[in-house]
């Protein structure tokens, strides 16, 4: 019991010394400051895109560019799949995973998810001038082949198209992340599809960059994440 | 001789019950409010996790004890004829077994933990607009949650002793682990801060041992309450003074020449059969019995339902060394 005592009492000891608080169980803040930040991608366009040549783009590299200007420190990007990153970013073989992660990926039993940054919701949107009754049973709809929201419009009744891509100009109402919106031209309708809280992924335990981390990007605003990932989309 | 008696407690220890009884629904609405609170702060740190899932399990010895309450005092019939004394020693052995249950889970939780070598995270929590370390959070929880269970643990302990009520008891041991592992969960988190990721499920583990040595102790004495082990006082450190005293007394008494007495707890109470062996030419047999009834009952408030019955000898035949 007397330890325990102790390790309260040194614990509290370090915080009045004044040290960064909370710390990392290891050393990841010390490590990236000054130094390499190493990220692991995994693609999920506007928010990560990995080119052919292995150059990554989207909305969240540019978030982790941002970051690691604001530590001093290099990048190095690791593409990959998650099921790929997660293991290593358990082992700290990795500081940071990032690629559209949602809050309520299966992941919380190896990594550490950062508190949820941003929240991005998917609708039904229209071209201007077309009107649509706020229920959608019967009504066709254009949808992103392969995604969940195939599942959602066909649970509300709609009548699915399934697009390979979704451009806009279906002359037709058809599902889109909120951030196409201006973009395209379209208007949303009343309801969302989903919302998706967003996350990055960081190791376990390693809390004073989780906090980092964290603080970074509590910083964003909505219209910022929206601007980048507009751009996102944007790009060729 | 009146059978299927009534029990009621004395007046001064009718107040204590009727005080026992209130505490008992303050720690359950304690209880409820604990686990919305964590609920809420949980996040997805597994440091905290014990002590949500102990605070839960902390409703049973309380309900155990209301529920015995609602059966203990019902009248014997025909159906039960001993009366519903037994539903306390059942409550306490639920009481008991929650306790054993939840310091093993605690202990193989921490083990698993420090085993996995699993790191709590613990980041950022924004509150009221204001931003910070999720772990001060968890710890004003913890420390909130510590007070009220040091305040009924230490009450219900009192009345149990001057009640005799194990069940309470019980209970009274769960609010001490309530408290310790709470403590244990506030120098965990100020550990994760330090960077010491170890110190969760190493505090965890040694304050799951105690509460696990305690439901182990408990058990065994509501294991034994129910073989009608002797009577035993109610931390179940060691037997209970009155029977020896109610023997004494009897053999005191100017007519009888020899007695014998065997005595089982049923909740509250003491039950059992007094063996009597009147001195030669005693007269008016039946009025002394009736006397010696009264005098049992009068002797503590604890003695009820005693069968006495009159006998020309006391033979016991022990022919080895159990006790």
């Amino acid at each position: 019991m007397r330890w325990l005592v102790a390790a309260g009492a040194a614990a509290l000891l370090s915080f009045a010394g004044g040290c960064t608080w909370p710390q990392d169980a290891g050393t990841t803040l010390d490590d990236v400051r000054g130094g390499v930040l190493r990220v692991g991608v995994s693609e999920d366009p506007p928010w990560t895109h990995v080119a052919d040549d292995g150059t990554p783009t989207g909305a969240e590299v540019r978030l982790a560019q941002r970051l690691a200007q604001r530590l001093g420190a290099r990048i190095q990007w690791c593409p990959g799949s998650e099921s790929a990153l997660m293991p290593a970013l358990k082992d700290r073989v990795l500081d940071l995973v990032v690629g559209g992660l949602d809050a309520a990926a299966p992941w919380t039993a190896e990594v550490s998810l950062t508190r949820p940054y941003v929240t991005m919701r998917t609708v039904v949107a229209v071209p201007p001038g077309t009107t649509v009754p706020d229920d959608l049973s019967g009504v066709r709809v254009g949808v992103r082949a392969g995604t969940a929201e195939v599942a959602a419009l066909a649970r509300e009744g709609a009548q699915v198209v399934a697009l390979p891509e979704v451009t806009g100009r279906e002359r037709m109402p058809v599902v889109v992340g909120e951030w196409r919106l201006q973009e395209l031209g379209l208007t949303p309708l009343a309801h969302d599809l989903s919302r998706h809280d967003h996350v990055w992924a960081v190791p376990p335990g390693e809390n004073a960059w989780q906090v980092e981390v964290e603080r970074f990007l509590l910083e964003l605003s909505h219209p910022e994440v929206t601007r980048l990932l507009a751009e996102a989309e944007a790009a060729p | 001789m009146r059978v299927y008696g009534r029990f009621e407690l004395p007046p001064d220890k009718a107040v204590l019950h009727r005080k026992a009884v209130r505490l008992e629904w303050w720690t359950i609405a304690f209880f409820a409010a604990g686990v919305a609170l964590l609920a809420v702060t949980l996040g997805q740190s597994q440091a905290m996790k014990a002590a949500w899932i102990e605070d839960m399990l902390g409703v049973v010895p309380p309900a155990a004890f209301l529920v015995a309450d609602r059966y203990r005092n019902r009248r014997p019939n025909d159906r039960y004829p001993y009366g519903y004394h037994r539903s306390v020693s059942i409550a306490f052995l639920a009481g008991s077994v929650t306790v054993l249950g939840l310091g093993g889970y605690v202990v193989t939780d921490s083990l698993l933990r420090l085993i996995t070598r699993e790191r709590p995270p613990i980041g950022l929590v924004e509150v009221f607009g204001y931003r910070f370390w999720l772990g001060w959070l968890m710890i004003a929880v913890m420390l909130a949650t510590m007070v009220p269970a040091i305040l009924l643990g230490r009450a219900k302990v009192r009345l149990a002793r001057q009640l005799h009520d194990k069940v309470l008891f019980a209970d009274a041991e769960m609010n001490r682990a309530d408290w310790l592992t709470a403590g244990a969960a506030v120098l965990g988190v100020l550990g994760i801060g330090a960077g010491l990721w170890w110190t969760d499920a190493v505090a965890a583990l040694v304050i799951g041992g105690d509460i696990m040595r305690d439901g182990i102790r408990t058990t065994r004495s509501a294991v034994a309450d129910l073989m009608d082990e002797r009577p035993s006082v109610v931390d179940g450190s060691g037997p209970h003074r009155l029977p020896d005293e109610l023997l004494a007394a009897v053999r005191d008494q100017e007519w009888v020449a020899d007695a014998w007495l065997r005595l089982r707890e049923e909740g509250h109470v003491f039950i059992g059969e007094l063996l009597v062996v009147p001195r030669p030419d005693t007269d008016r047999l039946l009025d002394r019995l009736a006397t010696l009834e009264k005098f049992a009952r009068d002797f503590n408030w604890k003695v009820h339902d005693l069968v006495i019955a009159p006998v020309d000898r006391i033979e016991v035949d022990r022919d080895d060394d159990a006790r």
